[in-house]
């Protein structure tokens, strides 16, 4: 497990540093998108998320999820483009899922990369994970991560 | 104060201060921003200048500090109604340009200050600089706006402001204990209000989505939408997104916008 000032960072995910994203290979041509412990304390308490919805198409850089607390919002975005092809419909029911359980429950979307799309060449693993988003949260003025009550990401 | 900013004119010590170029005095010299060009500071003091409401906001300052005895945000900031009064009527370019990008956001616009003897406006000259510095995508309204993006959201797809769920125990920590109940069982406290369009947790009204097609008709036709590009792209990707969606759900062709407002 990565640590990066308190925020958690599982070795086996892919990221985008970026978009504040995480990325799970499945394996079988499918990649589950959520956001980081990074992004979930940078939002506070998450209160809306809506996922976009299954058969929609997304570029690259553009928004899979809306996602909301209390007087901030924002997208989460698609680091390559992608077909939406299931959505987790417990973090629409209950967003504080996405504070609670970043990288399991917490998951928001699986696309499946369109033609052409190379996710590895995008994301990145490792070292330069931690390193990048030690760069990325002194640029966004964010000391540590904060978790609330309940908080897992085993 | 440091040194005064000299780029053009004569060396110090070799004339009367007042034979300088009027730039020279600015009381605020060694105001921050240096770097930045003299050219742009001027274009943005000729922008607030050249707004329409700019003749009714300043008629002379006597430095009495009325406005600043009246100011909330005096209290509470470093802050001051009267140094804008002061600064404009100086036609203290640099002075205002540190204005527009610092103090110009700790006004809370409540106009205590237009109980001015002289019927100056400091708050309605804050407005107008305001509108310049969003307009022009400044950093400082960008930074100044990042605290609230869900209230602009609001405003922008739905036409109403604060949202009930927007009390949260992490945005209110001074309500304390009280907020946690008030989040907890919202849907409860808001049913108990009688009128049925505000038994809305998500926002503050119910508003219809007529309502809201027509509001992002307004504000994609009268360039609201590019300013919002400008200040927060996540904002413009969201907006974006989520009402051309609900355009098409409605058959409505956006380019077509005659059709969308009949």
């Amino acid at each position: 497990m990565g640590e990066v000032n308190n925020c958690r960072l599982p070795d086996d995910l892919h990221y985008h540093v970026e978009y504040n994203v995480w990325l799970r290979d499945n394996g079988d041509g499918t990649w589950d998108l959520g956001m980081t412990d990074i992004a979930q304390s940078l939002a506070g308490a998450i209160i809306h998320c809506r996922p976009k919805k299954v058969g929609k198409t997304v570029r690259a850089g553009r928004s899979i999820a809306t996602v909301e607390s209390g007087k901030w919002v924002g997208p989460v975005k698609a680091p390559f483009a992608a077909e939406i092809v299931a959505r987790n419909d417990a973090a629409e029911a209950d967003a504080s899922i996405l504070n609670r359980s970043p990288y399991n429950d917490g998951w928001i979307v699986r696309m499946k990369p369109l033609e052409g799309e190379d996710p590895s060449a995008l994301l990145v693993q490792g070292e330069a994970v931690l390193e990048g988003f030690k760069e990325y949260m002194a640029e966004k003025g964010l000391e540590e991560c904060v978790h609330c009550d309940g908080f897992e990401c085993d | 104060m440091t040194a005064l900013n000299v780029t053009d004119g004569p060396e110090p010590g070799e004339g009367p201060r007042a034979e300088r170029a009027p730039e020279l005095c600015s009381i605020y010299a060694d105001a921050k921003y240096q770097e930045v060009p003299r050219a742009e500071k001027q274009r943005l003091f000729d922008e607030v200048k050249g707004d329409m409401r700019w003749s009714e906001t300043l008629y002379g300052c006597y430095e009495c500090g009325i406005c600043v005895a009246a100011c909330p945000s005096a209290r509470f900031y470093d802050f001051s109604p009267r140094v804008f009064a002061q600064v404009m009527a100086r036609e203290d370019v640099d002075g205002f340009y540190e204005l527009l990008n610092d103090s110009v956001w700790d006004c809370s616009q409540c106009f205590s200050c237009t109980r001015c003897p002289r019927q100056n406006n400091p708050g309605g000259i804050i407005t107008i600089m305001r509108e310049v510095a969003v307009n022009n995508g400044l950093t400082s309204a960008k930074d100044a706006l990042k605290a609230y993006s869900r209230i602009i959201y609001k405003v922008m797809s739905t036409g109403t402001q604060v949202a009930p769920d927007m009390l949260q125990p992490d945005f209110f920590p001074d309500w304390g204990p009280d907020v946690v109940a008030v989040a907890d069982n919202l849907d409860v406290w808001r049913r108990m209000v009688p009128p049925e369009t505000l038994h809305t947790t998500e926002l503050a009204w119910d508003v219809s989505e007529k309502t809201r097609l027509e509001l992002y008709m307004i504000w994609k036709l009268t360039g609201n939408l590019e300013i919002i590009e400008q200040l927060d792209e996540g904002i413009f990707m969201i907006l974006e997104e989520v009402m051309e969606e609900l355009l098409e759900e409605h058959g409505y062709d956006i380019d077509d916008f005659e059709s969308v407002i009949d």
